[in-house]
């Protein structure tokens, strides 16, 4: 294979370049450094991509989607109607037989729409990235926490909050600093393959999530000491 | 034939399924749109549509590219016929709340102008691979191309991307 002919195919597909390109990229290190480049483009474009998603609970008024279609008869209007009431009505039947939302749950599920972050990596997070995230959290963040891999703020229950991405022996850890959300106490959970901890910390509480087979106890410990809270 | 949201239990677990896959949903609306108005309007007919043929769907895993599929058509019979006015796409993505805006690095907000400026004909078939995960078999049989014209949409896709926003890198074959 010829560098050209790599470059096309890494370029529409660079993660599934192919045994015949990989084996041509080990001894081409221009190719390397390209594909590395266009998996580290890939992932910018990832997060680009990601928009933030409004609330699910969001059902517009019958009103405005009679609008939204103005040349639908009558009897169509009122089938679509009878549809957004079904809607609402199994959508309230789950909201009423499942668990209410909690802290827990929110968290879970946050993490959920940030599934890239959970990369097992020795690559640090940029550190100007990483200082932007820390100085809108207030809050410092000392060495000993070992590699932050990861750093964004998140907007979270209304408030945007540092989401960090701790590496252990035992895989990444996630890191929200939740200066708004008092706990009354530590709180342990179990949610969907995670387990996690929310511990009080300064004048909110730090919650540390990681996959289920991972001692939370250590990092939670290494966490708490390193996050220096800044005044409001 | 098997109907997995057939009956009481099955509306239960189709309006699970759309509620897992409504982010994706909402964020495929807002790239063919480039609008969060619209695309929350397209994601709201889409799953009412989506809900009156949810028995004719027959596997869980189909209903992502199915919600897809209507969510396009959706798009273009309620939108595409539109004459809206000409928006510079600088105002389309800085017309995110600023409260959202502002949690956002500048870098991705700069790719999220140029991937709003790339053609839909480039546009699409990249959201589908980087955001959905679809193979480029599947894409093309979304878009109804061959496998050959997606590779090649991508592949000018991030070029543009990466000449605009990442000039220092290595130089593309042309």
């Amino acid at each position: 294979m010829e560098c050209l002919e790599f470059r096309r195919i890494v370029g529409a597909d660079p993660q599934h370049p192919g045994a015949e390109a990989l084996e041509h990229a080990a001894g081409c290190s221009r190719c390397t450094r390209f594909l590395r480049q266009t998996l580290v483009l890939d992932e910018r474009i990832r997060a680009a991509l990601a928009v933030p998603v409004p609330p699910s609970a969001r059902i517009r008024h019958q009103s405005s989607t009679a609008t939204l279609v103005p040349g639908m008869d009558r009897r169509r209007w009122y089938a679509l109607a009878a549809s957004i009431v079904a809607g609402v009505l199994v959508g309230t039947l789950l909201w009423v037989s499942g668990p209410r939302d909690s802290l827990a749950q929110d968290l879970v599920a946050h993490l959920a729409h940030e599934p890239q972050a959970l990369v097992v990596t020795e690559e640090p997070a940029n550190a100007r990235t990483l200082g932007r995230v820390l100085d809108r959290g207030d809050i410092r963040l000392r060495p000993e926490v070992g590699t932050v891999s990861y750093a964004n703020s998140c907007l979270f229950r209304r408030h945007v909050v540092p989401h960090l991405v701790v590496q252990t022996d035992d895989g990444p850890v996630t890191v929200m600093v939740l200066r708004h959300e008092q706990p009354a106490g530590r709180v342990a959970f179990s949610e969907e393959g995670y387990s996690g901890t929310i511990v009080p910390a300064g004048p909110g509480s730090i919650a540390v999530i990681g996959p289920a087979n991972v001692d939370l106890e250590q990092v939670t410990t290494r966490v708490l000491s390193a996050v220096e809270w800044r005044q409001d | 034939m098997n109907a997995p949201f057939a009956g009481k239990h099955g509306e239960t677990a189709f309006a699970r399924l759309c509620d897992e896959l409504r982010p994706d949903l909402f964020r495929f609306a807002y790239w063919l749109a480039r609008d969060r108005e619209v695309a929350e309007d397209v994601v709201q007919e889409t799953l009412l549509r989506a809900w009156r043929s949810r028995e004719s769907l027959a596997e869980s895993k189909a209903a992502k590219p199915w919600l897809l599929t209507i969510a396009r058509r959706e798009h273009a019979r309620l939108y595409e016929r539109k004459r809206f006015e000409t928006v510079p796409v600088d105002d389309l993505v800085g017309s995110e709340s600023p409260e959202l805006a502002a949690v956002e690095e500048q870098e991705t907000l700069d790719m999220r102008r140029a991937i709003a400026a790339l053609d839909a004909d480039y546009r699409e078939p990249l959201v589908l691979q980087v955001l959905m995960g679809f193979s480029t078999a599947e894409i093309a049989s979304q878009l109804g191309l061959t496998q050959a014209a997606v590779l090649t949409r991508l592949f000018r896709a991030r070029q543009k991307l990466r000449r605009q926003l990442a000039p220092g890198l290595d130089p593309d074959p042309e």
